[in-house]
């Protein structure tokens, strides 16, 4: 089975690999599932809206009717959230994995997400995160602050700057810990920002985190082409033309962007930048680009499965969805492992 | 070899009356700690409170106050030598209780485990009131409390359980005199209010959003009789009409958090709304959430314009809930001229 590209950014076609008809089968497949998520996600809430309703809600809306109301005001942002949410954090997944080369990488290993822990906990402590504008600038800020600092410390390499990630994720998880121990207010502020959620966002400007994903996802399209040399090592990358040190930064670069927009909007939420390369692994054989194209897909549509679930599991209330997700990714990863071998990671 | 003996001897019997001081010394020294705290507490009584049935001064000298029992006391001319934090009454205490609140020694934080056992026994207690619910209770390191002093724990079970445990509180303390001062004010004034509202507010379906709602997890607080928001106007005759759906322990069994999604279910019969806002009339974060959506400004009492902030709903001893008594007759005013 040969998998070396015949130029630099592309690889053909391996045994194992679709066909175009395959991939178009997954593609359609993939968009199907994806609108019955969608629709499944403003159909199902806590509050019981007549199906009859949901096609007026968005087409007819009246802005008297309690049922267009939450359909156009809670439900639809929510949806759309979750569906940048989801593609975000599966996109950075796929590109930190591609590039670091680890199966077990996921998007927060480089400090984004307790970066922005850090900088919620600062900001709390200091009494400069009281509105949810304010929290989503001081997550971004985190962010970007703690992955500028894992890139300055480890550019050199790809292992290096995955160690600076583990080692500062660490150093500031122990210090936000310490701030919450120490200072009660703190600790309850932060305490429902520490599991993310999609819930109660609805009334936020998200317009600035949301351009900022879409550009990015754009931008990791972009780039897979020439993620596919460097993902066969640096010395081939090299000898294919590949310009290794610009590929890898302008791809750490929509890391940051695409988890650190979704953890500031969203909050952690594990498991979806993890699972869902791993589950497209097997369909996207050799191809980068097509492995970020279906994990736009795919990871929307397990962000707004476990949103879903996450409104109705429980009667007394909501459960924050990155409870969900880690429910429904521990049992995907081990299945994946299972079916597919220790290989697939 | 005579002689070893003999040291050992005078040795052991010098240690030995080194003890003997050293044992009398400290005796004296605890007793004299002990007769500075009771010196004037000799008689005692027995008290039941939430840790069971405990034997106190009959008339404490030196009272230590958390949790709850922090602004009962102060109100109450209580003797304390300490306290703990209790940051959410400070908006409600008059300037008198403020200083005297600020001047205290802090012997504790906001919290139950923020307990500074040393500190504690620094001022030398003759009686602990631990003003917290029972599950905090239990966060408490009783058996080093006690050690110090006689430990009674008197925390509300439910929200409007404050005015039996305040004067409980007091009770223990040896400081009812003030309190039933303070405790007929109050009556007084919601049986004035009683009567100038009666009209206003006989049969009128009231709802409450409270401020402790989830923003994070997109919900509000709606809050029924009895709850922190609600227990003072119910006692000037407000109605908070239904109960919650699935009762719960402590607050959850008079209120209740339901998505933003069900507000238009939830709050369409009422027929006035009031909502709890900061003592400076601003909204809590919770509260704006729900304020600012679409749902709230499509509810029937909203578009009739019958919505009334209410302050002070943290209120939790008499003097506190006066003062939201005020706030509530400024805040129903309009209610009279409808």
């Amino acid at each position: 089975m040969s998998t070396a590209p015949t130029q630099a950014g592309s690889a053909p076609p391996t045994r194992n690999a679709p066909s175009r008809i395959g991939r178009s089968a997954v593609l359609a497949g993939g968009l199907v599932a994806l609108l019955a998520a969608i629709v499944a996600s403003i159909a199902v809430g806590a509050e019981s809206v007549p199906l009859g309703q949901i096609w007026p809600a968005l087409t007819d809306f009246d802005p008297l009717s309690g049922d267009h109301l939450v359909v156009r005001d809670i439900r639809v942002p929510r949806t759309l959230l979750g569906i940048a949410v989801g593609a975000a954090l599966a996109v950075a997944g796929a590109l930190i994995q591609t590039l670091s080369r680890n199966p077990l990488a996921e998007p927060g290993i480089l400090g984004v997400t307790h970066g922005a822990g850090f900088a919620l906990t600062l900001g709390a402590a200091l009494g400069l995160a009281g509105t949810a504008l304010g929290e989503l600038g001081l997550g971004v800020a985190g962010a970007v602050l703690a992955t500028v600092l894992v890139y300055a410390v480890g550019r050199h390499s790809t292992l290096r700057l995955l160690l600076a990630g583990v080692a500062l994720s660490a150093v500031l998880q122990g210090v936000s810990l310490g701030v919450r121990l120490t200072s009660p207010d703190t600790l309850d502020k932060y305490r429902f920002w520490s599991v993310g959620s999609l819930a109660g966002r609805e009334q936020t400007d998200l317009t600035i985190p949301l351009v900022a994903i879409a550009l990015a996802l754009v931008g990791a399209l972009l780039v897979a082409r020439s993620l596919n040399a460097v993902a066969l090592g640096e010395t081939v990358a090299h000898t294919l033309g590949a310009n290794v040190a610009r590929v890898r930064t302008v791809t750490l670069v929509l890391i940051t962007v695409l988890a650190g927009a979704a953890t500031a909007v969203a909050g952690p939420i594990l498991f979806v930048g993890l699972i869902v390369p791993h589950l497209l692994r097997r369909l996207t054989v050799g191809s980068v680009p097509w492995l970020v194209t279906l994990s736009m897909i795919v990871g929307p549509i397990l962000m707004l499965a476990a949103d879903t679930i996450s409104r109705v599991v429980l009667h007394t209330g909501e459960v924050p969805v990155a409870i969900v997700t880690a429910f429904l990714g521990g049992p995907m990863l081990i299945w994946v492992v299972r079916r597919y071998g220790a290989g697939s990671l | 070899m005579t002689t070893k003996p003999m040291t050992l001897l005078r040795s052991s019997r010098l240690v030995k009356a080194s003890v003997a001081a050293a044992a009398f010394a400290l005796t004296v020294s605890v007793a004299g700690c002990g007769a500075a705290g009771q010196e004037t507490s000799g008689e005692t009584r027995q008290f039941k409170a939430d840790n069971g049935t405990v034997e106190i001064p009959q008339n404490p000298q030196r009272v230590v106050a958390t949790g709850y029992a922090v602004p009962t006391l102060i109100e109450a001319d209580a003797p304390l030598v300490g306290i703990s934090s209790w940051q959410r009454g400070e908006p409600m205490m008059s300037d008198e209780d403020m200083k005297t609140y600020q001047d205290l020694p802090r012997v504790a934080g906001e919290t139950a485990a923020e307990t500074n056992y040393e500190a504690i026994a620094e001022q030398n207690p003759d009686l602990i009131v631990i003003g917290v619910p029972k599950p905090i209770f239990q966060e408490i390191d009783t058996e080093r409390l006690e050690s110090i002093a006689p430990v009674v724990a008197i925390g509300p079970d439910v929200p409007s359980a404050w005015k039996e445990v305040s004067r409980k509180q007091a009770d223990a303390a040896g400081a009812l005199e003030r309190f039933d001062e303070g405790k007929r004010e109050y009556e007084q004034k919601a049986e004035e209010l009683k009567g100038k509202y009666a009209d206003a507010l006989d049969g009128l379906k009231l709802a409450h959003i409270g401020g402790y709602g989830e923003v994070e997890n997109g919900n509000f607080q709606r809050e029924f009789d009895g709850s922190w928001g609600t227990n003072v106007a119910n006692d000037i005759g407000a109605e908070y009409y239904g109960q919650v759906s699935e009762k719960g322990e402590g607050s959850r069994a008079v209120s209740e958090y339901p998505s933003l999604e069900q507000l238009p279910s939830a709050l369409k019969d009422a027929e006035a709304i009031t909502y709890t806002v900061n003592a400076d009339g601003s909204l809590p974060e919770a509260v704006k959430y729900v304020l600012d959506s679409n749902l709230w400004k499509n509810l029937p009492a909203v578009k009739k314009d019958m919505t009334f902030p209410v302050k002070y709903t943290e209120a939790a001893t008499y003097g506190q809930a006066t003062t939201a008594l005020e706030a509530l007759d400024e805040t129903f005013a309009p209610l009279l001229k409808k």
